[in-house]
């Protein structure tokens, strides 16, 4: 599976797999086709002219495909050698293992369907005489995510139970979705929360339910989404660099060295300076020095007296 | 471009069609495009044969006539270039279908949809409403995967340069045995050549490209190895008693072996491996947890609490 096969090889393959999809597609228009082999409308019917020469030895109209797509919908006949889809190669089930993987803990609850995905997973894996060592989990539960997909497409809003990671509690939310992001390997949905009546931002994969709320959606202006209560601070690292990189979110190595870092939460820059076990240091703002000065004396008396 | 993939789509069709084994000369006589003297004709067949293996085309090589003469013949073996899945059903198509959308914009994405339009030429529609509404995202990676994803597949040795914990690079050599997706991240584990002992990896850890060997088959990866087990093999060795406040704590109670009810708070027995990971994760929870045992960790809490109060300064 070279990165950068050459084009003839790649033309080679794309119109091995259109006899069979126009097989089993009478009729589609050359914009559909064209889309569904994402290649522009203009190639295909290259692709189609080329196919077209095809066939079998002798190539008079008796062994040629019969190929017709003038009108703009394509039809094929006499293809009998090609008509069956080609085998999946090794990485193509490879793809769709991980796949199944990846929804198999979604369906869980049906028990119908997650036997149908482990008959799927065995027969794909021995067709391909591939071992069961790739794995995949989805940290987010996808019915989660589709409802999320479902409510910013029609613009609903949603009863949500989350349990946030900076206070630590589980809280009831009713939120508007505005835009699911990825960021650091980590899933976050920008929304409007009616309760706090204001921006925030949620993960993923600490949504716990979620359902569709009966009450209307309301419009919101997004010229107020900027500087939605952003907290920055400058912070200063000593070592274990890779760890800070990673949990700040920052493009260079930090090394004894100041960084801006902007959040929406104290709590989350408080907490993240403690988790740093001592290679992190608040420079500003100052107050928020005090309050971790304050808490790390606290708890330090408390482990001095137990 | 159009000739070569015409000729190269001609062959195809010919030694799929043929009963028997065809030879070159019967190739060059009927299958349109092979042009030149017999020297030109023969390297083009030698090319096109290589391409269409390198599209996993597989061509028999035999029939070998003894009577008429001792030509190689060649054929592809429809039951050897036909998808086969066995008996499936529209649900089927549907769920094979969602595994393959889960790659959407992410790195197997090219891989993963021409499987999709293998899937929908079988001629089964896709029953999608025999299964529930799902939006499966694989997580993000770089297109480096698919060098894991290969070198698995062949079994061969990758070289790449790893980012330490103190940011330092390292060159490592691996046989990569599995390729598992967690909380957002890759993995891939196996055997370091080097230190000659199993390590796991985080793939956006690696800098820059993983380079194959260029020799396949240099290793067998053991039977029943899981990356999944393999990391939580080496994530729980050590037990340490802590008490947390009571509706705090989640993360760390999710993972509790055992709770006890103490009042206004809990204690629970947790498992960890690695002190220092552990101990951010403690640090974490700020004054919501209290940890009884082991002393160690109890000790470098101190230390670190310590710390925290000198560099940012008393009040």
């Amino acid at each position: 599976m070279a990165k950068n096969r050459p084009a003839p090889i790649i033309h080679t393959e794309r119109l091995l797999a259109l006899v069979p999809y126009i097989s089993a597609h009478q009729g589609i228009a050359i914009a559909d086709l064209a889309k569904a082999f994402d290649v522009t409308t203009s190639q295909m019917s290259a692709d189609l002219t080329t196919l077209w020469m095809c066939g079998l030895p002798g190539y008079t109209a008796l062994e040629l495909m019969d190929l017709s797509f003038e009108s703009g919908f394509v039809t094929i006949r006499n293809a009998p050698t090609l008509k069956s889809p080609r085998t999946l190669n090794v990485e193509e089930v490879i793809s769709l293992l991980l796949g199944l993987d990846l929804i198999k803990e979604s369906l869980a609850d049906n028990s119908q369907i997650a036997e149908s995905i482990s008959r799927l997973s065995k027969r794909l894996s021995e067709k391909a005489g591939v071992s069961a060592n790739f794995r995949a989990h989805d940290p987010v539960s996808s019915t989660v995510r589709a409802e999320i997909e479902n409510a910013l497409s029609k613009q609903q809003t949603l009863e949500m139970t989350y349990h946030s990671l900076y206070s630590d509690s589980f809280t009831e939310r009713r939120i508007t979705p505005l835009e699911l992001r990825v960021e650091a390997g980590i899933e976050y949905l920008f929304a409007y929360c009616h309760n706090a009546m204001a921006f925030r931002i949620f993960r993923l994969d600490r949504i716990q339910t979620l359902k569709v709320s009966t009450e209307k959606a309301v419009t919101i202006e997004t010229d107020t989404l900027k500087n939605a209560g952003e907290v920055s601070a400058h912070i200063s690292f000593a070592s274990r660099a890779r760890l800070m990189k990673e949990r700040f979110g920052l493009d260079d190595a930090p090394l004894d060295v100041k960084v801006q870092v902007a959040s929406f939460s104290r709590q989350w820059i408080i907490r993240s300076i403690f988790a740093s076990a001592g290679s992190a240091r608040l420079v500003e703002p100052v107050e928020l020095g005090d309050e971790i000065t304050e808490k790390a004396q606290l708890i330090l008396d408390r482990y001095l007296a137990h | 471009m159009s000739r070569k993939s015409e000729r190269l789509v001609n062959l195809t069709i010919a030694l799929l069609a043929t009963r028997r084994y065809l030879t070159k000369n019967e190739i060059f006589r009927t299958i349109e495009g092979y042009e030149g003297n017999d020297e030109s004709k023969e390297r083009m067949f030698e090319r096109d044969k290589d391409d269409l293996r390198s599209l996993g085309i597989e061509i028999e090589v035999g029939g070998f006539d003894p009577i008429f003469n001792d030509e190689a013949g060649y054929r592809i073996k429809p039951e050897n270039y036909a998808l086969d899945l066995g008996e499936i059903s529209g649900s089927d198509i549907a769920l094979l279908s969602l595994a393959a959308s889960a790659w959407n914009g992410q790195a197997l994405n090219a891989i993963a949809h021409s499987a999709l339009l293998k899937l929908k030429s079988i001629g089964i529609d896709s029953d999608i409403d025999s299964i529930p509404t799902l939006a499966p995202r694989m997580a993000s990676a770089s297109s480096e995967l698919v060098n894991v994803v290969e070198a698995i597949t062949t079994k061969s040795a990758i070289t790449f340069e790893y980012m330490a914990q103190d940011l330092s690079q390292q060159k490592r050599t691996i046989h990569p045995y599995a390729l598992a997706s967690r909380d957002g991240h890759w993995y891939f584990a196996g055997l370091d050549v080097d230190k000659n002992a199993i390590r796991t990896f985080r793939l956006d850890r690696v800098q820059g490209e993983i380079v194959l060997g260029k020799k396949m088959d240099v290793f067998v990866i053991p039977t029943g190895f899981d990356l999944f087990s393999h990391l939580d093999e080496t994530v729980s060795q050590k037990i340490a008693t802590v008490d947390v406040r009571k509706d705090k704590a989640f993360a760390l109670r999710k993972q509790a072996l055992s709770i006890i009810d103490k009042g206004e708070w809990d204690q629970i027995s947790i498992k960890y491996s690695d002190q220092t990971t552990f101990l951010d994760s403690l640090l974490w929870h700020l004054d919501d947890v209290l940890v009884i045992e082991p002393l160690e960790l109890r000790d470098s809490i101190i230390d670190v609490l310590r710390t925290m109060v000198v560099v940012h300064g008393k009040k």
